[in-house]
């Protein structure tokens, strides 16, 4: 289809408008908002859709507002190779016109009715309604991209192009495989449904006839165990039948030796008792004979420390003698030792006293200099501060003084000068103003002669003779003015400088200049002065230690600070040294201090010398005297302490002979010494005559094994006991595992067990099958996408193609799309970043929506059943760089068919090549 | 013959036995059975005028038997109105919580059934010896029939004895049995010497003649498509150097194992055809192998006429281990079909697959094609 031409009449805000539009290449209707550019489109909808005699909505709502006209559109286009004038006429006079010119030149016409259903006809047949939306773009719809799957002529041409045919007849068994595959798997892959459930029926039937096959399992261990428990417990009842017999036996045997062994225990015990008794005679002797060597040897002992503890005494009674003569003579070395002491403290005094008197000396020397310094200081000061004349002020006055001279010359050539006389005896008085007669002043009346500079009036009076007035012209008035400004200006600086004229302040100023050099000198030696402190605070300090008072210096501090005007002799530091000071040998006036004798200080020094090396000699006597004491003190300590332990060891050894004594003489008491030895001899005579006749009774017992037999005997009880034991042991065993089996017998675990498997088996059966279909729906689904993605992907290439042989003109060559299975745009990669749609830019997107259909409308553009391409508004969301791609790629589809753009901005489109654009005017 | 003396001979009840190819429903039925074909015996008791009823081995499928299992047996014995001996077999041995020592069975058990619980002769009625070998373990380790008959001495006259032992003949066991087997030649001495005048054995399901005084009774019920004379239950009539053995059959099921050749739709019909010959369908189990190739419209209509079947048998098991009948689908199935493009793509490597050997592909070959017919 081409649209030629469209002409609008009374259609909204349009009274009367034709747009021609070239058959083929690019063209932009150019035109404000509400002009009319929409309904242009709005109109070519229209005609094809609505009767003349619609009533339609749509119909009544492009009659312009309030006009009582009938809205009118007449198309001309080319639709399947027939050219077509349409018109219609709705609201008022309804009419319906369709002119038809053949390819063969024939022409036909209808009207009303069947000019509608003609013209509807041939647009249904020759325009395809998916391709003519998807190819006109209405306001506000450029970002959204095409989805043309179901546009024929599309669909013809790639399929023509790809030579795969779209199998939509294949659709139906396409739903039947998916739902089938979702019967069993979930879209992800996993299990689902009934497959799913089975899956877990299996695992729980798995676990459960687990579970009653280890319940049999423990069953049939029980019946094994129980068996060998059977056996076991046969055999070892045996044994014990067996044993039993043994014991009668070892007993009937034991009875016959018995009496044996009760007569040879009888024999035992009485040897024992004798052994006893032995043995107690023997350890009396021994303890006798203990005791009387022991009672001799204390004796001999005591006898021995008692000398020694003498001995021991004398001595220690001679050290502390020694002791007592060497403290004495210790105790007056110290007496000695601390009379140096003193006299070598008055020696130190007194030559410290001396030092400090002679430091005093030299400070007040010094304070009084800085007194005088401090007098010229402050009197400099006076002056300086009375003095108002400085550099610049002198050469203000010497500035202002040229200036009144200036003036006054200036003055002195500008206006009259009178002289006058007096010649008679008359008198003349002279009066005006103006009147300057220099440095003279103007007499009222005249004695001799004056000249007078009349810059005013001048009135020369002769009373009762003449009356002369010279009155001044020209600028005469000015030349004053100015003269008097310069003397007031000279005046007042001479004011500010308290001086009387230019001379006096030059003079002032040279007086300056030498006081203040006699102040920096002043300064100088005051600094000096006060480098080390002020002297007064070392006086002070000296006073105080001397003993001598500065009550007189507060005083003088508060005369010095009401003399400023007089700064003469009062200087601070200067005062009144009273003369008294305190000292342990008595007190003395500072008046009388004598005044100090040249060497009087070196003989002091000289005494306290003396008096050093005296208390060094003391000190070292007493050093001698107190280690001689320390020694005797220490030799008499050791030789008492010799004594007492003397003594302790005679006194110890006493208390044991007497002990010893003590228990000698208990034994005898009980036992004689003459009787120990016959007693011990009686009981070793019984003892050997029991032991004879034990041996004979254990010779008796040897004999008949009478010890054997109590010993087999005892061993066999025990080895019945035991076996008694076991067999009690394997008989409970035996009831526990016979009663857990009749217990099982009673759940009819082995009928579980059956059942058990039987339901596994059933349920692995069902699984199995359905396995088996899940694994069959999952291979065909899988089969089947994969061979239709093969196919989507070869039939979808030749758009996929032209969009990306546009968009590398626009972004270069790593521009690529993907299409889905609607031939629509799922992604775009560019610079190797694939991206979905939806993630693009806004420009991007609205690119990429026009890119994809300039490439449908080329792909079509050789078919019978080709649309233009219209745009209405779009590009609104491109910078400039993309807008220039695009202009040039909207110029070349125009090459391929007709492109239509409707816009109020044209410059968006001025790089379109080749457009032929159209002004709507408004 | 007066001096005769009529007794049935039965083993191998195994009550409580399940079969997992009958499914929940086939299995209550089929226990079922097995109990009415143990009343069936009171019946040719009665018909017969048998003095007795002996049961060699394997009353009950094992010693763990749920309690409604014993019960239920107990109820049944009572039925049969003559005294009733039973042997504990491999199944039930007599070791240690046999259920035959058990108070669910001491409790309930009728007084006129005797259990075999050592192997001194048992005056079971008058002029009548009975002896047993009773299995004390599932694991002997001698011939299980010996300790029955190795001591005795040759019958007094006028009394019949006879032996009743459960185990596989060494003759018949083809060296295949796990445990010790029973000395046939031993046997047959001790019946030659008077020692014995009848063996009942049991553990064999198909009744057998060893020889004319030997014999395996077979289980009263069937309980596997391999056994071949399974369902009697024998009457044995002794007489003064006489004997006379009937077969009675009291079973009412049927297990079937059949093998079919599958290549056309002919081969189809046979086997439609087979199914239809089959009496007693809904107590008649049949274990079905396979093999050969179809193509695919003849493997759905295969797939819809064996389940079909199986609704009506007590069961139908496609036996998987002989289960080989391939999807042999042509060209022309794929064009009835009428596909084209990705699904016809897709159809064709499902084919190409199948024809390489994977067996896989076949399923999806068969469910592509019915979702395609049925899509169409």
């Amino acid at each position: 289809m081409r649209l030629h031409s469209l002409t609008l009449r009374n259609f909204r805000g349009v009274k009367d408008r034709t747009v021609e539009l070239p058959a083929i290449g690019t063209t932009v209707v150019v035109g404000d908002n509400e002009v009319g550019k929409s309904s242009l489109v709005e109109a070519f909808a229209l005609i094809f859709d609505y009767p003349d005699d619609s009533k339609s909505k749509r119909i009544i709502d492009i009659q312009p507002v309030g006009q009582d006209v009938a809205p009118e559109v007449t198309a001309q286009l080319t639709l399947g190779g027939r050219e077509l004038t349409y018109t219609k006429r709705w609201l008022k006079n309804k009419a319906t016109e369709l002119t038809i010119l053949e390819p063969d030149g024939r022409r036909q016409s209808w009207t009303g009715r069947e000019a509608h259903n003609e013209a509807e006809r041939l647009f249904n047949e020759h325009v395809d309604p998916v391709l003519w939306q998807t190819l006109m773009v209405s306001q506000g719809q450029s970002l959204v991209l095409p989805t043309p799957a179901d546009a024929e002529p599309l669909i013809t041409a790639v399929t023509a192009e790809s030579g795969t045919p779209v199998d939509g007849a294949s659709m139906p068994l396409v739903l039947a495989v998916e739902h089938e595959y979702l019967r069993y798997w979930t879209k992800g892959g996993r299990p689902t449904g009934d497959f799913a459930k089975s899956a877990k029926a299996v695992e729980a039937a798995e676990l459960t006839a687990a579970q009653a096959l280890k319940a049999m399992d423990e069953v049939v261990a029980d019946i094994r165990r129980a068996e060998r428990l059977a056996l076991d417990l046969d055999e070892l009842s045996s044994r014990l039948t067996d044993h039993l017999k043994t014991v009668e036996e070892l007993r009937e045997r034991k009875q016959a030796t018995d009496e044996i062994l009760l007569r040879r225990d009888s024999v035992r015990a009485r040897a024992e008792t004798a052994r006893a008794r032995l043995e107690n005679h023997t350890r009396t002797r021994v303890e006798r004979e203990r005791l009387l060597a022991e009672v001799e040897k204390l004796t001999q002992t005591d006898a021995e420390l008692a000398e020694r503890r003498k001995d021991a005494e004398t001595v220690a009674k001679k050290a502390a003698e020694t002791v007592h003569a060497a403290e004495a003579a210790l105790a007056e070395v110290i007496e000695l030792r601390d009379e140096r002491r003193g006299d070598l403290h008055v020696a130190e005094r007194l030559v410290a006293r001396l030092t400090d008197r002679a430091e005093l000396d030299r400070l007040l020397v010094q304070q009084t200099e800085l007194v005088d310094v401090r007098a010229r200081i402050a009197s400099a000061g006076l002056v300086l501060d009375g003095v108002k004349v400085d550099e610049a002020l002198v050469a203000a006055l010497e500035d202002a003084r040229a200036r009144v001279v200036e003036a006054r010359a200036a003055l002195a050539a500008g206006v009259p000068e009178v002289s006058v006389r007096r010649v008679g005896a008359e008198a003349v008085r002279l009066s005006g103003t103006g009147l300057d007669a220099g440095s003279a002043k103007v007499p009222d009346e005249l004695e001799g002669e004056i000249q007078v500079l009349v810059s005013g009036e001048l009135v020369i009076d002769v009373p009762g003779q003449i009356e002369v007035k010279v009155q001044a012209g020209g600028e005469a008035a000015t030349l004053r003015s100015r003269l008097d400004e310069a003397v007031r200006l000279e005046q007042d600086l001479l004011k500010r400088g308290r001086v009387k004229d230019l001379a006096a302040a030059r003079e002032l100023l040279r007086k300056v200049d030498t006081v203040s050099a006699e102040l920096q000198e002043a300064r100088r030696t005051e600094r000096s002065l006060t480098a080390n402190g002020d002297p007064s605070e070392r006086i002070t300090l000296l006073c105080a230690r001397l003993g001598v008072s500065s009550t007189g210096e507060e005083e003088e501090e508060t005369k010095s600070a009401g003399k400023r005007q007089a700064p003469v002799e009062d200087v601070p530091g200067q005062m009144s040294l009273f003369s008294q000071f305190e000292e342990e040998e008595g007190t003395f006036d500072f008046e009388d201090l004598p005044a100090l004798e040249g060497g009087e200080l070196g003989a002091a020094e000289r005494s306290l010398e003396n008096a050093r090396a005296e208390l060094a000699v003391a000190e070292r006597l007493l050093s001698d005297a107190e280690f001689a004491a320390a020694q005797a003190r220490k030799a008499a300590e050791e030789d008492r302490s010799e004594a007492q332990q003397a003594r302790a060891r005679s006194e110890l050894a006493e208390e044991r002979l007497a002990a010893a004594v003590e228990a000698l003489d208990a034994a005898r008491a009980v036992l004689a010494d003459e009787n120990v030895d016959a007693e011990e001899e009686k009981a070793t005579a019984e003892v050997e005559a029991v032991l004879e006749e034990l041996t004979a009774v254990q010779a008796q017992a040897d004999e008949v094994g009478a010890d054997e037999a109590a010993g087999l005997l005892a061993d066999a009880l025990a080895v019945a006991t035991r076996l008694q034991g076991e067999r009690d042991v394997l008989r409970d065993s035996l009831r526990t595992t016979e009663g857990r089996l009749e217990q099982s017998g009673r759940d009819g675990l082995g009928t579980r067990r059956e059942l058990a498997e039987l339901e596994l088996a059933a349920i692995r059966a069902e699984h199995e099958g359905l396995k088996r279909r899940a694994d069959a729906a999952r291979r065909v689904f899988d089969t089947l996408g994969r061979h239709r993605a093969e196919a989507q992907t070869k039939y979808s290439e030749p758009l996929q193609t032209r969009i990306e042989s546009l968009g590398r003109s626009v972004y270069g060559p790593s521009f690529k799309v993907w299409l889905d299975d609607d031939l629509a745009v799922a992604e775009r990669e560019l610079d190797g970043k694939r991206l979905r749609v939806e993630a693009l830019s806004t420009g991007a997107q609205e690119q990429l929506a026009i890119i994809t259909r300039l490439a449908i409308s080329h792909l079509v553009s050789t078919g019978d059943n080709s649309v233009p391409v219209i745009f209405d508004d779009a590009l609104g969301w491109s910078d400039k760089g993309r807008l220039r791609d695009m202009g040039a790629l909207l110029g070349r589809a125009g090459d391929h068919g007709q492109v239509i753009i409707l816009t109020c901005m044209p410059e968006r489109y001025e790089y379109v090549p080749r457009a032929t654009f159209i002004k709507l005017e408004s | 013959m007066e001096d005769s003396i009529t007794f049935l001979h039965s083993s191998d009840w195994q009550l409580g036995m399940m079969r997992r190819f009958l499914g929940p429903d086939g299995q209550a039925r089929w226990a079922q059975a097995r109990l009415d074909a143990v009343m069936r015996i009171g019946d040719v008791a009665k018909a017969t005028g048998a003095a007795f009823v002996v049961v060699t081995g394997d009353v009950f499928e094992h010693n763990q038997v749920e309690r409604q299992t014993i019960l239920r047996a107990c109820e049944a014995l009572k039925r049969i109105e003559v005294p009733v001996v039973l042997l504990p077999g491999n199944h039930d041995a007599l070791e240690p919580g046999s259920l035959w020592t058990s108070a669910q069975w001491t409790g309930h058990a009728p007084s006129h059934v005797v259990v075999v619980t050592d192997t001194k002769p048992l005056e079971i009625v008058p002029g009548v010896e009975v002896v047993g070998a009773p299995w004390r373990s599932r694991r002997p380790l001698s011939d299980p029939a010996a300790p029955g008959y190795a001591e005795l001495a040759p019958a007094p006259p006028g009394v019949k004895r006879i032996l009743l032992a459960h185990g596989q003949l060494t003759s018949l066991s083809g060296g295949m049995s796990d445990v010790p087997t029973i000395d046939q030649a031993a046997l047959e001495a001790a019946v030659n010497d008077g020692r014995l005048h009848y063996v009942g054995l049991g553990d064999r399901h198909s009744t057998t003649e060893v020889t004319e005084r030997i014999w395996f009774s077979g289980t009263q019920e069937v309980t596997a498509p391999e056994e071949t004379h399974p369902g009697n239950v024998l009457a044995v009539t002794l007489g003064e150097g006489t004997i006379e053995v009937e077969p009675h059959h009291v079973g009412a099921w049927h297990m079937v194992e059949h093998h079919a050749e599958l290549d056309d739709e002919e081969s189809i019909r046979a086997l439609e055809d087979f199914f239809a010959e089959l009496p007693e369908k809904e107590r008649t189990y049949v274990r079905l192998a396979a093999d050969g190739s179809l193509p695919l419209p003849l493997l759905s209509q295969l797939d819809a006429m064996v389940d079909a079947q199986g609704e009506v048998f007590a069961s139908v098991e496609r036996w998987a281990k002989f289960w080989t009948v391939r999807p042999a689908p042509d060209a022309a199935d794929l064009d009835a079909l009428q596909l084209s493009g990705p699904a016809r793509a897709a159809m064709e490597e499902l084919r190409q697959a199948l024809a390489g050997g994977d067996e896989t592909a076949g399923a999806a070959l068969t469910l592509m094609h019915r979702l395609a017919r049925d899509a169409g």
